[in-house]
């Protein structure tokens, strides 16, 4: 870059500008680009970034979403926060069901993806029935597990009939009990996608590694943990970034099963900031948390990016 | 990777796999007996004679519709750019659009309402259909971007010296190549649309514009909370999203797989 060359007197300014550079003659070939990204651009940053400002705009009021009156009440909303029992609550659940949610899928997943690794028979069947939940909307299934959770509900039933009708209890009524709920439902219903996942990668697994572990007198579960595991670690720090954006985004089936209740015990940031604009009015405060949640998804965004860059180098 | 060599080893495995299945597979019994149980099959002649049962069907489909052309259409241009053309601060631009990968919908709510209600586009499509679509866009640019920057620049380059302008190229080279990803932002866009249930909650105010997400709740006014006919209205509207997963298997594990991977 450095040894430039000063351009000869008699060349036109014009074309030593062009020549200037090998790689800036390269760029100015290419055709300008700019009108093309453009719509995306208009469509998506233009209406979120809108909506953020916005959303910032409105954090600092003390707004119910109709009246004309908006009084301005600085960074009260934000102070009011770091003081509400239901935000930290509501952090607490994420952070806990994000935990829970990603080591029990993981294993599942990874157990279904050996498993028909194997060749057993009505592998098809197998798969369809684990992946069939990823495709369903959650708030379609959302009755089903309101009605399958209740105190004369199937589950428990279920529990009767194998013996354990001493467990048998309000599944969804109790606070003890409904956060494991909302977890074991987003379990049944991501599991396939992580198996699918694992399945993939398993197939990008070399072979003669395998065999050279089987001819070392390796069992399955030797193979599974000091071949496997290694082997499709990328997808399991593509599945933990997925599951903990999953986790910052949840509401659907808080929502729809237990209402974020009971006693707030099923909260989360989706629900509260639902809860505090649409049905309780309080838009501002809302706003303030939805900034909140911002914050945290962007800093998500960046590790994100910054462990993809770590993927890319390392392979 | 699991082996089993010996009959003893394969019955166990084939035990355990089953196992593990019947919890996933429970729900869904759950749900097709309880809509059979009391009045049997009436339960669905019920739910089906309902008026405006289809109306909720065909607003689904035209917002998917519409928000798969949009997001189609826009990451297909955008993608071309960023791969292949010239832009000046080009990474500023993608990092704008990158920072939108991991916003949580309801971070859009508020704002969105007091526009759409100044806009005149409250109870309408377009209410649902921008924001699922701005919201789809940044992860579809990032994925067929990608894509078309693993294919050679000297293919571009000789459409180029061919005298193809570059929209030429974007019609004769960029739509045919990027159709495997295509298809994979078609299906994770279909099924984020298709599935999404806040934004239609908030902004379809009427039953003639709602989607089938809300027809669970419709039900639960319309049948007073009768369970064996809500669960019937459930089995009724994930019929078609099990369907079509059936028919396209392969396209559905890819492109959600696609959808999942960064």
């Amino acid at each position: 870059m450095q040894q430039r060359q000063p351009a000869p007197p008699v060349a036109g300014s014009v074309e030593g500008a062009d020549s200037d550079q090998k790689q800036g003659r390269r760029r100015h070939r290419k055709p300008p680009g700019l009108p093309w990204i453009l719509p995306a651009l208009v469509l998506s940053v233009g209406l979120i970034y809108y909506c953020i400002g916005y959303t910032g705009y409105i954090s600092t009021l003390n707004w119910d979403g109709i009246s004309s009156t908006q009084p301005s009440v600085g960074d009260k909303n934000y102070v009011r926060i770091f003081h509400d029992p239901v935000f930290w609550a509501a952090i607490r659940h994420t952070v806990e069901f994000f935990f829970v949610t990603f080591v029990i899928q993981t294993f599942l997943g990874l157990l279904f993806a050996v498993l028909l690794h194997a060749r057993l028979k009505l592998a098809m069947v197998y798969k369809v029935i684990v992946f069939v939940p990823v495709v369903l909307a959650p708030a379609i299934m959302a009755p089903v597990f309101r009605h399958m959770f209740a105190p004369d509900g199937e589950f428990n039933s279920l529990l009767r009939d194998v013996g354990l009708g001493s467990l048998a209890q309000p599944w969804i009524g109790q606070t003890s009990t409904a956060l494991g709920v909302i977890m074991a439902i987003t379990i049944w219903q991501w599991t396939g996608l992580t198996f699918v996942l694992y399945y993939a990668a398993m197939t990008q697994i070399d072979q003669s590694v395998l065999e050279a572990a089987r001819m070392d007198g390796a069992g399955n579960i030797r193979t599974l943990i000091n071949v496997i595991w290694p082997g499709v670690r990328g997808t399991t720090v593509a599945l933990a970034i997925l599951s903990a954006i999953g986790a910052l985004k949840t509401f659907d089936v808080p929502y729809l099963v237990t209402i974020g209740g009971p006693n707030y015990a099923t909260e989360f940031l989706g629900t509260y900031i639902y809860r505090m604009t649409i049905p309780l009015d309080h838009v501002g405060y809302g706003g303030a948390l939805s900034i909140i949640l911002l914050v945290i998804a962007l800093v998500m965004a960046i590790i994100l990016q910054l462990v993809g860059r770590e993927r890319k180098g390392g392979s | 990777m699991f082996e089993a060599r010996t009959w003893k080893g394969r019955t166990a495995l084939q035990i355990l796999a089953t196992l593990l299945v019947l919890p996933y597979l429970f729900p869904l019994i759950v749900m097709v007996k309880g809509s059979l149980a009391g009045q049997g099959w009436k339960n669905f002649r019920a739910v089906l004679q309902v008026p405006g049962l289809g109306k909720f069907f065909v607003n689904s489909i035209l917002i998917a519709v519409g928000v798969i052309v949009l997001v189609y259409s826009v990451t297909m241009l955008a993608a071309y750019g960023f791969a292949k053309l010239h832009i000046a601060f080009r990474e500023v631009y993608f990092w704008m659009l990158l920072a939108c990968l991991t916003l949580p919908e309801v971070v859009l709510l508020a704002p969105l309402f007091a526009t759409a209600l100044r806009l005149g586009l409250y109870n309408t499509y377009w209410a649902v259909i921008l924001p699922l679509a701005a919201l789809q866009v940044p992860f579809a640019v990032l994925l067929t971007r990608n894509f078309l920057m693993g294919l050679p620049n000297e293919l571009f380059e000789a459409a180029r010296v061919d005298g193809a302008n570059s929209f030429r190229t974007f019609l004769h080279l960029v739509i045919p190549l990027t159709r495997p990803i295509a298809a994979a932002v078609f299906i994770f866009t279909l099924i984020g649309a298709w599935n999404d249930y806040l934004m239609p909650l908030v902004f379809l105010q009427t039953t003639d514009m709602q989607t089938i997400t809300l027809v669970p709740q419709y039900f639960v006014g319309e049948f007073s909370n009768d369970q064996t006919k809500i669960l019937a209205s459930a089995v009724i509207t994930a019929i078609p999203e099990v369907a079509a997963y059936l028919c396209l298997q392969r396209f559905f594990e890819r492109g959600l797989s696609a959808g999942a991977l960064k």
